[in-house]
């Protein structure tokens, strides 16, 4: 009989730093057994052998603002395995299987505008979608970043989100919060209130959605409003899954499998699915 | 049918065709197991119960376990973890499959051959052996394999049996079939006036099966599309007690959860997978408490439009084979079959 599909591979830790008091930012050596060659939008699972595994998004692609042979996670503190994943240092080992997840064609958003959304811990999906747009600048027009946490001290990628800020010739970058105590000299809001700002042309932009589940609905309804064609909103959805092979189906909503036929999604794929978003 | 090789096959032989199977197969068979049957391992000499009313755990338990060891894991001096897949099982070979449970084989077939090529399950499928059985009559009040088409199926098995007491007619279907049968007795074709009785009984069975549904199982996707809205669940899911009995005892049901076991120092232990199921509460619970299916009419639905809906659009095989498991071990008499009938009634 052939071997189970779900053998992970040992990935050395080769930096784990601290990022707020619930999140740690992992750089780790990619897996080696086959070419690790992840898509923006796709995963990993992760895990530690006795205390289980979990999916987490891949937030920076080798070769793409992190070294060849290397990629980052970025993990919260969630849960048991997580508990403990956040407690590795550099030297030790995390297991990793994939990647997963539908492999989008960039080719299609070439020549276009791009608006990326991203709430909380959605903008760890969303960064590597950034960075391959900054490395291709020239494939895109006009490019929006719309940040958004629960408070200043939640905030993520604060080193990314000031490069991109600074390159305010050719990325409009706006960051909001939900709540924040005095020395917060930023906006405060909902992320949608940032959508506002982009002075986009909604007939040929895409847009990318990753965020808590409540912001989706908010978030659509406001871009298509704006002009936004429903086959140019992608959303990146969250679900629970077990394998990440299509086979566990814990992730299945309606008929479609998360962990194949996503997590990436174009609003008009789901639209009908209730129970998509 | 009658293109086919059938043989006649003395009853008394059964226990020859086990102890040629037990060479190669762990052969498993239905046992009465106090009020119920069940698939227990059998040697010649075991009551084996060709006619019996469906297990309470269908076959799929053979290929897809209850509870699985993916691998064991063992960390090394340098704190690296290595991991080891567990020694291949013998295959297995299953007597007397009634036509539902069969259907279940092909649909669990067809799912793990069309995701991700992940093929523990399918590796252990080709390697068994299946002896089909008819049914005469219904073998319990909730079977409904005759709407669901499963009552005629005789797909994958690789010898399938019509039992007339003191004999057997067995149609090969592989090659594999006959050659376990050719070493189990002398191979003896059958009579023209068992031949003649098959046909006679064949073409009456039927009437033993009552109709509950007014339409086709291919007809279950559009009905079941028309029929999303939660008043038609709502009645049915206010008396589920999220027990999760239907996914258990379902043929089809396919879903598991993965969990570690591990020594008490962490050196060493295995990483596992066992049945899940959608009905269960957390099943769709993310990280953070979120949980994306959280009522029960969502639930019932989801498992309802899986069976009738999601299956069917991406296997090509409706998930319920009408065995009726479902309905028989639900504590509240959720009937699969009468949703189905209710949304017929939209179609």
């Amino acid at each position: 009989m052939m071997p189970s599909r779900m053998i992970p591979e040992a990935c050395r830790v080769l930096e784990a730093v601290p990022v707020t008091g619930k999140e740690m930012h992992f750089v780790l050596e990619a897996p080696q057994q086959e070419p690790f060659r992840p898509e923006p939008g796709q995963f990993v699972m992760v895990s530690l052998p006795g205390i289980g595994e979990a999916p987490i998004s891949i937030a920076a692609i080798p070769g793409e603002g992190t070294p060849e042979g290397t990629f980052e996670l970025l993990i919260r503190r969630a849960g048991r395995l997580t508990n403990l994943v956040t407690r590795l240092k550099a030297g030790e080992y995390l297991y990793v299987r994939g990647p997963y997840g539908r492999r989008v064609g960039w080719e299609s958003f070439k020549g276009t505008n791009l608006v990326l959304i991203a709430g909380g811990l959605g903008l760890a999906p969303l960064r590597p979608f950034i960075r391959r747009a900054l490395i291709r600048r020239q494939d895109f027009r006009r490019i929006d970043i719309a940040v958004g946490a629960r408070s200043p001290d939640e905030l993520l990628f604060r080193d990314d989100i000031a490069s991109w800020s600074a390159r305010h010739d050719d990325v409009h970058v706006g960051v909001t919060v939900d709540a924040a105590s005095n020395g917060w000299g930023g906006r405060i809001g909902v992320i949608t209130t940032l959508f506002d700002d982009m002075r986009t042309d909604t007939e040929d932009a895409y847009a990318f959605i990753c965020g808590p589940p409540v912001m989706y609905r908010h978030a659509i309804r406001k871009l298509l409003a704006m002009g936004f064609y429903e086959n140019h909103v992608w959303l990146t959805l969250e679900r629970r899954m077990k394998c990440g092979i299509g086979i566990c189906g814990n992730c299945q909503m309606n008929g479609l499998y998360l962990c194949q036929q996503g997590p990436l999604f174009s609003y008009r794929e789901v639209r009908h699915l209730k129970e998509a978003v | 049918m009658m293109e086919h090789e059938i043989y006649r096959f003395p009853r008394e032989r059964l226990d020859a065709l086990i102890e040629r199977l037990g060479r190669e197969y762990r052969v498993v068979a239905p046992v009465i197991k106090g009020v119920q049957h069940a698939w227990e391992e059998v040697r010649p000499g075991t009551p084996v119960a060709l006619e019996y009313p469906t297990t309470l755990l269908p076959p799929r338990q053979f290929f897809a376990p209850q509870r699985e060891v993916l691998y064991r894991y063992r960390k090394g001096d340098d704190g690296k973890v290595t991991f080891e897949t567990p020694p291949t099982e013998r295959p297995v070979a299953l007597l007397g499959v009634h036509g539902c449970d069969l259907t279940g084989l092909r649909v669990l077939r067809s799912f793990h051959e069309s995701s991700c090529g992940d093929r523990m399950v399918t590796d252990r499928l080709d390697q068994s052996f299946i002896l089909g059985i008819a049914c005469w009559v219904p073998c319990m009040a909730e079977a409904f394999c005759r709407d669901m088409g499963s009552l005629e199926n005789e797909i994958p098995a690789d010898l399938y049996a019509w039992d007339f007491g003191e004999v057997l007619l067995l149609k090969v279907l592989k090659a594999r079939g006959r050659e376990i049968l050719a070493d189990a007795a002398p191979l003896e074709a059958a009579t023209a006036d068992e031949m003649a009785l098959l046909r006679r009984r064949m073409r009456v069975r039927h009437e033993a099966f009552p109709t509950h549904l007014r339409f086709p199982p291919s007809k279950l996707p559009v009905a079941l599309e028309a029929a999303e809205s939660d008043i038609l669940w709502d009645a049915n899911a206010d008396r589920c007690l999220s027990c999760g009995r239907c996914n258990l005892v379902c043929p089809t049901c396919t879903c598991f959860d993965v969990h570690d076991t591990g020594s008490l120092d962490g050196s060493q232990g295995e990483r596992v997978r066992s049945w899940h199921g959608c009905q269960i509460p957390g099943f769709s619970r993310v990280a953070g408490g979120h949980d994306f299916r959280p009522t029960r009419t969502q639930q019932l639905r989801y498992r309802i439009f899986r069976k009738g809906k999601y299956m069917p659009e991406r296997y090509g095989m409706v998930g319920c084979t009408g065995c009726g498991r479902c309905i028989k071990h639900c504590p509240t008499h959720i009937s699969i079959r009468d949703i189905f009938r209710q949304v017929g009634g939209t179609a």
